[in-house]
């Protein structure tokens, strides 16, 4: 070999390169030819070592192992390529308790209010405050007396008078001409100036004379509707209360079986993670007693 | 009893969607190594990988076999790579741990291979990383395909449509860089 510097020619690049990996589709002659070559020439000589060094080194880089989700061998490869179940890698317990929290912050942003009370079933959604009383006919008038856009919406079942009040801002049923001329009243004296205040009045004018007729003709049927409202409004009570229980045992059934599920999934957990931190500390533990060993010996030594 | 990959192709294209989820099995770990090695970005490199199967997906039935279909494979990753690459106008990134996870590296661990040996080989493999990504992405491109993926330099040539003499050019230049960077390196962390 000789400090000379390489006179390879053009292709001396391609050479080394075709000579490193072994090149199965280059010409054996050009081979043969840069084989020779290298015998005599430090500088190529030198360049094929330390590329075979970096060749090594490059072989050490492995990419971080990858978790797929696109293979599913029983299903359509399209769908299964499109749906990644990247939650499934959740623990079981963490994706209940972001359930939870997600029940909770909607129901806290829909501010949902269910109540069961002596009033009736009573749920409401929306952003105003209630507007209270028990009458939904009531709630209504008072509600648009205060000149109040009540944005939310509410179903309110009154066992008492059987009454369905509408959302605000809707026309009272048929058979609620008392609040309905409560709601007429209300509006009359919030607003003495609106312009629609005489066409109003003719309303409620012509309700009153309505609602004097029909008292009159039905006053037997009333009694008769009375009595059934009654035995209806017992059994549908009757009726939620059963359906209530029956939800509260299905809740508890599905509460008891997530907890299950919930503990059985961190008990695996565990178990894994206890087996991989003794798999390192057995793998830390054992270099430790070399290590220890070797201090001995290094004492030992420097002792002689 | 084991099908080509062009025989999977025929039965995939007839219909047989196993067919196609056992090539996806069989080259989702050289397409996703590419990606990765080629983007630097493990979540970048998964979804590269999955836009590859799902583009292949599609485009099997005008799949007519005139390339290998590993080749037809690289070539739509490659593709995905490089819009990938110029949408980010960036270089690659390396993913370089804060902290080193003794619990993962533990069960990364071959059985012979000590804690000591171990972490060596993480540090080492990260420095090749790193300077991978200084490689310009003709270069990083042509070494990968080579160096992981075993392909001859015609078959990189025709992949990413230049001389096989330019491929080679690219292959030395990017070692040459990768041997100055990794013995610099080298240096810096004794």
């Amino acid at each position: 070999m000789t400090e000379i510097p390489c006179t390879y020619g053009d292709d001396r690049d391609a050479a080394i390169v075709a000579f490193l990996y072994d090149d199965a589709d280059g010409s054996p002659a050009a081979r043969a030819r840069f084989e020779t070559h290298l015998q005599n020439c430090a500088q190529c000589h030198a360049d094929v070592a330390a590329l075979r060094g970096v060749r090594a080194q490059l072989a050490r880089w492995s990419p971080p192992e990858p978790t797929f989700a696109m293979t599913n061998p029983q299903s359509n490869p399209q769908s299964a390529i499109r749906n990644p179940q990247w939650w499934q890698e959740i623990p079981a317990w963490a994706q209940v308790a972001a359930a939870l929290l997600f029940l909770g912050v909607s129901a806290g942003i829909a501010n949902l209010d269910v109540r069961y009370d002596h009033n009736g079933l009573s749920v409401r959604t929306g952003w105003s405050p209630r507007a209270g009383g028990s009458d939904g006919a009531r709630s209504v008038a008072r509600a648009g007396a205060a000149g109040k856009s009540d944005v939310s919406e509410t179903l309110e079942l009154t066992p008492g008078t059987n009454n369905v009040a509408p959302p605000a801002g809707m026309a009272p049923a048929s058979g609620m001409a008392q609040g309905a001329g409560d709601v007429v009243q209300s509006l009359v004296v919030s607003d003495q100036t609106a312009p629609w205040r005489a066409d109003l009045a003719a309303l409620e004018r012509r309700l009153k004379t309505e609602v004097r007729a029909t008292q009159a003709s039905s006053t037997a049927q009333t009694v008769r509707a009375v009595s059934t409202t009654d035995a209806d409004v017992s059994r549908v009570r009757v009726l939620l209360q059963e359906s209530e229980k029956r939800q509260q045992r299905e809740l508890a059934l599905r509460i008891a079986e997530l907890l299950r599920d919930v503990d059985a999934q961190r008990h695996a957990d565990l178990v894994k993670i206890d087996r991989t931190l003794g798999q390192a500390g057995v793998e830390v533990m054992k270099n430790r007693q070399q290590l220890d060993q070797m201090n001995l010996l290094y004492r030992a030594s420097q002792r002689q | 009893m084991t099908w080509t990959d062009e025989e999977l192709v025929a039965k995939s294209v007839g219909g047989d969607h196993d067919s196609f989820n056992e090539l996806v099995l069989r080259w989702e770990r050289p397409i996703y190594a590419l990606a990765y090695r080629t983007i630097g970005r493990e979540e970048d490199a998964r979804d590269v990988c999955q836009e590859t199967f799902l583009r292949a997906f599609r485009a099997l039935p005008g799949f007519r076999g005139q390339a290998k279909f590993s080749s037809w494979l690289y070539r739509i990753a490659l593709n995905l790579c490089r819009d990938w690459i110029r949408r980010e106008r960036r270089a690659p990134v390396v993913q370089s741990p804060e902290d080193v996870d003794l619990i993962e590296m533990a069960a990364a661990a071959e059985p012979s291979e000590s804690i000591e040996d171990l972490v060596a080989r993480k540090d080492l493999s990260r420095l090749v990383e790193k300077a991978m990504t200084l490689l310009p992405e003709e270069q990083r491109t042509a070494i990968v395909l080579k160096e992981y993926h075993g392909l001859t330099f015609q078959e990189i040539a025709e992949l990413v449509g230049c001389p096989l003499s330019t491929v080679k050019t690219r292959v030395y230049q990017g070692l040459i860089v990768l041997r100055r960077e990794l013995s610099k390196n080298s240096k810096a962390i004794r």
